[in-house]
């Protein structure tokens, strides 16, 4: 079965080529027949890159430890669906996944869409260039379908890492890379716009649910990383700014303000040559994402290791992909030209514009801050390192201005917004939010002024998502139907424009979250059986140790009875394991999670003394993010959901 | 005023905020140095925060617990790979939450001060993570 798998990984290389070739060909000529050739390449490519996928699956089920990456990532003693999941726990194997999914993206893409003649063979041709590139980097750089030389095949292999061995890392993996690779598809029928000549807003408007599908998939395999860090890493927090997780989230930056930035194009034609850069950034970050995360370009904790062929090759790619697309767009520049201008500084239009600006400058922050130190060296001569305070200290300079637009902005009428009526739709919501910010700064004290901002702000924008939906369903309801009929037919006639609102309110929930971080509290004591810490109104009490008798790992699990205001609350079971095979301590936090706080313990050692090293984290807020990402993904749902009666679903 | 340039300066001073805010960021535990222990012991200054990178010395993981305290010793190559352990740095973590990975000749990156006395005083200790561990298995050439 190996043998098939690595023949069906080459016979793709040759398929991609030819499609490529085919696609080009059908877009030069305009040949039904070449097109046809296309698309038939990407199925063929499709159906190989599946035979490959399903060996390599075939060959970790069955324990082919023949293979180097079986034997490098499985064992006997881990269960099925971890052997399944430790395909993408290397770096080979995710590389085919990845390979995989854009494929399947590619061939959906152009059996969905096929009624776009003169755009599919260019799509064809881009997305199977795309494909060869992996299939290359696959073949020369990566197999998975290498085998180990006879006389060092073992009968057991070394295991997938053990912190990666929980339910969330194992489809966090694939819901990051539904939506990296996602954008593949917007990307790709940009570029056929830009060589085909087609122009107009086909490229976007046929892209626009392929583009939130992929968004929403990144979105959530954002949180999903959080949570996983929250749970199983134990050091009390889910965001650290690691390249990693800068990594995902810079094209998931591009991508938002993308998202925005069509409406403007679709409303007011303008913006065009804008949105095209913004979907070639936003992929070309997904690659170059994966390129720093894969070739080990930065310093972090979770890089994989690569060789330097493979830096190389991606970093060339990469650059290929970027100065392929700006030739192209250079080449459109004068047809791109909008007739249209911006009217005034006080409109929807120019909200979105500023939205774009404060997005981009978020990117450029987190862009530099995590390429720097790869160049500091050079040009100070010392590797500089920026802390999580050096992002924090940055960004929420720039991610409050963005909450409070979020509040203003769908209030802002489209061409030019009269200021007096402006002024009397945010009086309620500028006096909600100078109510809470108040209120917050007395309880709390002027040291926590702001969290109590962003609190603030948080309340103007749910102020503003609430009065929306009130004068609307309100002004529906005039027709004699129902609050929640009205408020349904909302959804249908609009949208995009009431499903945005819920995803805002699910960035209010986000915001709420985060800035619950200021209150943290931390302590770190050793107590000994029967002794116990404070931190008001919470007591925790050590009871005892007992022993983790479990087939692949031993250790010790810890009983605290924890109190809150003297009254028995729960036990708490934080562990400290020790993974047999790989040799491999983890320690597994145990939370008592409610809607105001978090209570957050690890076990940091059982020293010999039979004493215990205890710390203790109270989180406020912290199921607001999760919250928020629930209602986030939700909203996106309801703005992609295909609804029958829509004129354009209709159609199609 | 046209509406090009009133967004232009809106532009402007959404840069200069930006500018002036990585300016006012050079406080301390913003960002810190990264250097290997070679390097930190040719150039190291007393009371500069900064992250050494090295390898834990055998047998000289000490815990305090009564003084919540971990002292040991840093040297600069893999003592595994044959690194031999003189010149090493003493290190005081002033925690007992030492990494999950932290034991014996883990590779470790430690941040902090260098005191006058010449011991190194760290606030965080990290060790290095194990998805690396494709290429440590090739170094090491253990069981494959």
């Amino acid at each position: 079965m190996s043998d098939l798998g690595f023949y069906a990984q080459w016979l793709a290389l040759f398929v991609a080529a030819a499609t490529a070739i085919a696609g080009a060909a059908a877009g030069i000529t305009r040949s039904d027949d070449w097109a046809s050739v296309a698309r038939r390449g990407v199925y063929a490519l499709f159906g190989l890159v599946t035979a490959a996928l399903l060996c390599l699956f075939y060959a970790f089920a069955t324990l082919d430890f023949q293979l180097e990456f079986v034997a490098q990532n499985a064992a006997r003693s881990m269960a099925l669906h971890y052997r399944i999941a430790a395909l993408w726990g290397g770096q080979a194997g995710s590389l085919l996944l990845w390979t995989w999914m854009t494929v399947a993206y590619a061939a959906a893409a152009i059996t969905v869409q096929r009624r776009e003649r003169a755009l599919v063979p260019w799509v064809c041709s881009v997305l199977a260039v795309n494909a060869a590139f992996f299939l290359i980097l696959l073949n020369f750089a990566s197999n998975p379908f290498d085998k180990l030389p006879p006389q060092h095949v073992m009968s057991d292999g070394n295991g997938l890492n053990p912190l990666l061995q929980h339910p969330v890392m194992m489809i966090h993996p694939l819901v990051l890379y539904t939506g990296l690779t996602g954008f593949s598809v917007p990307f790709a029928f940009a570029l056929a716009a830009l060589l085909s000549g087609q122009l107009g807003t086909t490229w976007m408007r046929v892209t626009r649910r392929w583009t939130l599908w992929a968004w929403c998939f990144l979105s959530i395999g954002i949180l999903l990383g959080g949570r996983w860090a929250y749970e199983v890493l134990g050091w009390g927090g889910y965001w650290a700014w690691d390249p990693v997780e800068n990594a995902s989230f810079m094209p998931w930056l591009a991508g938002t303000a993308y998202l925005h930035s069509v409406m403007v194009q679709e409303k007011r034609d303008m913006l065009k040559i804008w949105n095209f850069v913004l979907i070639g950034l936003t992929y070309g970050l997904c690659l170059f994402g994966t390129m720093i995360t894969r070739a080990g370009l930065v310093r972090s904790v979770h890089a994989f290791a690569q060789t330097e062929i493979f830096g190389v090759l991606f970093a060339g790619y990469v650059a290929l992909l970027a100065v392929a697309f700006i030739a192209a767009l250079l080449a459109r520049v004068d047809a791109l030209r909008s007739p249209n201008k911006l009217e005034s500084v006080v409109s929807r239009e120019a909200g979105f514009v500023i939205n774009n600006w404060l997005f981009m400058a978020i990117l450029a922050v987190v862009f530099f801050g995590t390429l720097y130190p790869k160049f500091s060296t050079w040009i100070q001569g010392r590797e500089v390192l920026f802390g999580p305070q050096w992002f924090d200290g940055y960004l929420v300079w720039i991610a409050l201005p963005l909450l409070f637009l979020t509040g203003v902005g769908p209030l802002l009428a489209w061409r030019y917004a009269s200021p007096a009526n402006l002024r009397r739709q945010l009086v309620a919501p500028i006096a909600a939010a100078a109510l809470v910010f108040l209120a917050l700064l007395g309880w709390l004290g002027v040291g926590e002024w702001l969290a109590c901002l962003t609190w603030g702000i948080a309340a103007l924008v749910t102020t503003t998502i609430a009065g929306e939906f009130w004068r609307a369903t309100k002004a529906k309801m005039r027709g004699g139907i129902s609050a929640p009929a009205a408020l349904r037919k909302l959804f249908r006639t609009n949208q995009q424009r009431y499903g945005g609102y819920v995803v805002h309110l699910g960035v209010v929930f986000l915001f709420i979250g985060f800035a619950g971080q200021a209150l943290d509290t931390e302590r770190l004591e050793n107590l000994a059986p029967g002794g116990s810490l404070e931190i008001a109104p919470y007591r925790f009490e050590y009871k005892t140790a007992v022993a983790l008798p479990k087939q692949h790992y031993g250790g010790a699990e810890a009983r605290i009875a924890l109190f809150k205001h003297d009254e028995p609350l729960a036990t708490l079971t934080p562990e400290k394991r020790m993974y047999w095979l790989e040799q491999q301590p983890s320690s597994i936090p145990a939370v008592y999670s409610t809607f105001g706080e978090d209570v957050y313990v690890i076990l940091t050692a059982i020293e010999p003394n039979g004493s215990a090293t205890l710390k203790v984290f109270v989180n406020p807020l912290v199921n607001w993010i999760w919250l928020g990402g629930l209602t986030f993904v939700f909203g996106t749902v309801l703005v992609m959901w295909p609804h029958p009666s829509h004129p354009q679903r209709a159609a199609a | 005023m046209s509406k090009g340039v009133q967004i232009a300066i809106g532009a402007l001073i959404i840069a200069g905020l930006v500018m002036w805010l990585g300016a006012s960021q050079s406080g301390e535990a913003r960002f810190t140095y990264f250097q290997t222990l070679g390097e930190f012991q040719q150039n190291g200054t007393v009371g500069e925060p900064v992250r050494v990178h090295g390898f834990v010395a055998l047998g000289t993981i000490e815990r305090d617990v009564a003084a919540k305290r971990v002292t040991f010793a840093v040297q600069e190559h893999a003592p595994h790979a044959g690194g031999a352990a003189g010149h090493a740095l003493r290190v005081e973590y002033a925690s007992l939450e030492t990494p999950d990975l932290f034991k014996d000749g883990a590779e470790v990156v430690v941040e902090g001060k260098l005191t006058p006395a010449g011991t190194f005083h760290a606030t965080n200790l990290l060790a290095k993570c194990p998805s690396k561990f494709e290429a440590m298995a090739k170094e090491q050439g253990t069981r494959i």
